[in-house]
């Protein structure tokens, strides 16, 4: 399992850059679309490891043809010039009745499976690349159709899954479906997020997939217990950190979830011993 | 729109609540202790953060909880159909304007508006285009954003006055859209997006 670390903009690259020197991942998740700017050859030039692409705002089961052609042509430069471990994108609601939503929503799975399968093959098609696509933080009980939805979706257009720990997490916290749900799609998949997350402020008390916590032992528990469904070569395990950047405790998140996977050189060495 | 009457907790989907998740007078459709209730209010807050933390300055005029501007601009917002892309900041000024706040918008309070407006448009445009040019009519100065072009940098907001000014724009607020790193050339200004 390699285990990697999210970069979605400038301000962590000191950090990153650290995590990468000190062996602490094996790789880097770009959040690609805010790196469209610069050019393909100063993204290589910075990372000295291999790259994961994890696409945010392409909307790509909204968004109009022109503005995908035109966002895949660009993503197709990146993806041509650094070759990245996987090409990942969200299956979520970006919008309502063409207002922006600014917390993500789930699709509705029942009603919506055709339009994202031909979407999904169209995106996949534009980028000229295998997709993996993330599981949503399920909040309520519309959740409970997710894994069909995603087993259904990656037979028929021959995506993968990028599978949410933590997210899957979430949606077995708030009562929605058990995590164990996901295992025969967690045995077949070989990319997957791990992240903190906080209660609600309200009550009663909802659990939100925030990315700005250590990550709680229940979370870790799921992936030591099923660490072999998990466990695959060419497996990508990215740690996700996007705000309250405490290095100690990022370290000591990183140091847990290669205690559970650790590398097959550290592995040789216990077996030696 | 929410439906009338209540539906058992579990059976309720995202999809069912879409429009209250960013219209606050519609979460009182739902039951105060319902894990639907918590959802919109947790969107909501999204909202809430992203106008008050980026201007705090808001919170001067609304009081702490900024719940006299953010309830009526929402409601308002959710009238005029404003897609609340990075222009939110601009309506929300023009909203200031015709509301009871409207003596308490001075030059800084509508600079740090555009510099909102002009940042997130840096940090959310997937076009091709590189930076933003904006300007209001009366203001003299520019804001201008760029988009994350270096492996470590972020987006870039500066505020720039020209010896020869533009001409001003014919509505309260104007943009265009620079291809390249470079403030080197004018178009003409467009119509802010709703």
């Amino acid at each position: 399992m390699r285990i990697g670390f999210n970069f979605t903009l400038g301000s962590t690259m000191g950090l990153v850059q650290r995590l990468i020197r000190e062996r602490r991942i094996d790789y880097c998740e770009l959040l690609i679309d805010n790196f469209l700017q610069v050019p393909p050859a100063q993204l290589a030039a910075a990372f000295d490891c291999p790259l994961g692409f994890h696409i945010m705002f392409s909307k790509f089961l909204e968004s109009d043809v022109d503005y995908l052609e035109a966002m895949a042509e660009r993503l197709h430069r990146h993806i041509e010039a650094l070759q990245p471990l996987y090409v990942s994108d969200h299956i979520a609601r970006f919008n309502h009745g063409g207002r922006q939503l600014y917390h993500l929503a789930e699709i509705d799975y029942d009603s919506e499976y055709r339009h994202v399968r031909d979407r999904v093959e169209y995106w996949q098609a534009r980028l000229g690349q295998r997709l993996h696509l993330e599981n949503y933080p399920s909040l309520l009980g519309g959740g409970r159709a997710a894994p069909e939805f995603f087993a259904r979706l990656i037979r028929d257009t021959g995506a993968g899954l990028l599978f949410d720990v933590s997210n899957a997490i979430c949606a077995q916290r708030n009562g929605v479906i058990a995590a164990e749900a996901w295992l025969p799609l967690i045995e077949a998949a070989t990319h997957f997020h791990i992240a903190g997350y906080r209660e609600s402020i309200l009550a009663p008390k909802l659990t939100l997939d925030t990315h700005d916590a250590p990550l709680a032992d229940d979370t870790l528990e799921f992936l030591a217990r099923y660490r072999t469904h998990f466990d695959k070569p060419g497996a990508t395990l990215t740690y996700e950190r996007d705000d309250r950047f405490d290095e100690a405790e990022i370290d000591r998140d990183l140091a847990a979830l290669r205690a559970i996977f650790p590398r097959l050189d550290d592995r040789e060495h216990a077996d030696a011993a | 729109m929410p439906p009338e009457s209540v539906l058992p907790e579990p059976q309720w989907k995202d999809a069912e609540l879409l429009d209250a998740l960013l219209i606050p007078a519609l979460q009182g459709n739902f039951p105060r202790d319902s894990a639907a209730f918590v959802r919109i209010d947790t969107s909501l807050r999204v909202y809430w953060h992203t106008l008050f933390d980026i201007c705090p300055q808001l919170l001067e005029l609304s009081g702490p909880d900024g719940l006299a501007i953010f309830r009526p601009f929402m409601a308002w917002a959710a009238q005029q159909q404003l897609s609340m892309n990075w222009a939110v900041y601009l309506w929300l000024c023009r909203w200031l304007q015709q509301s009871e706040f409207a003596a308490r918008v001075d030059e800084e309070l509508v600079f740090t508006l555009m510099a909102a407006s002009v940042a997130r448009w840096a940090t959310g445009d997937r076009s091709a285009d590189c930076g933003i040019v904006l300007s209001a009519a009366g203001h003299g100065d520019l804001l201008v954003g760029w988009k994350c072009h270096t492996p470590d940098g972020g987006r870039a907001i500066e505020r720039v006055g020209l010896a020869t000014p533009l001409p001003e724009p014919d509505e309260q607020f104007g943009y265009f859209t620079l291809p390249d790193f470079a403030l080197d050339r004018f178009d003409g200004w467009q119509a802010v997006p709703r």
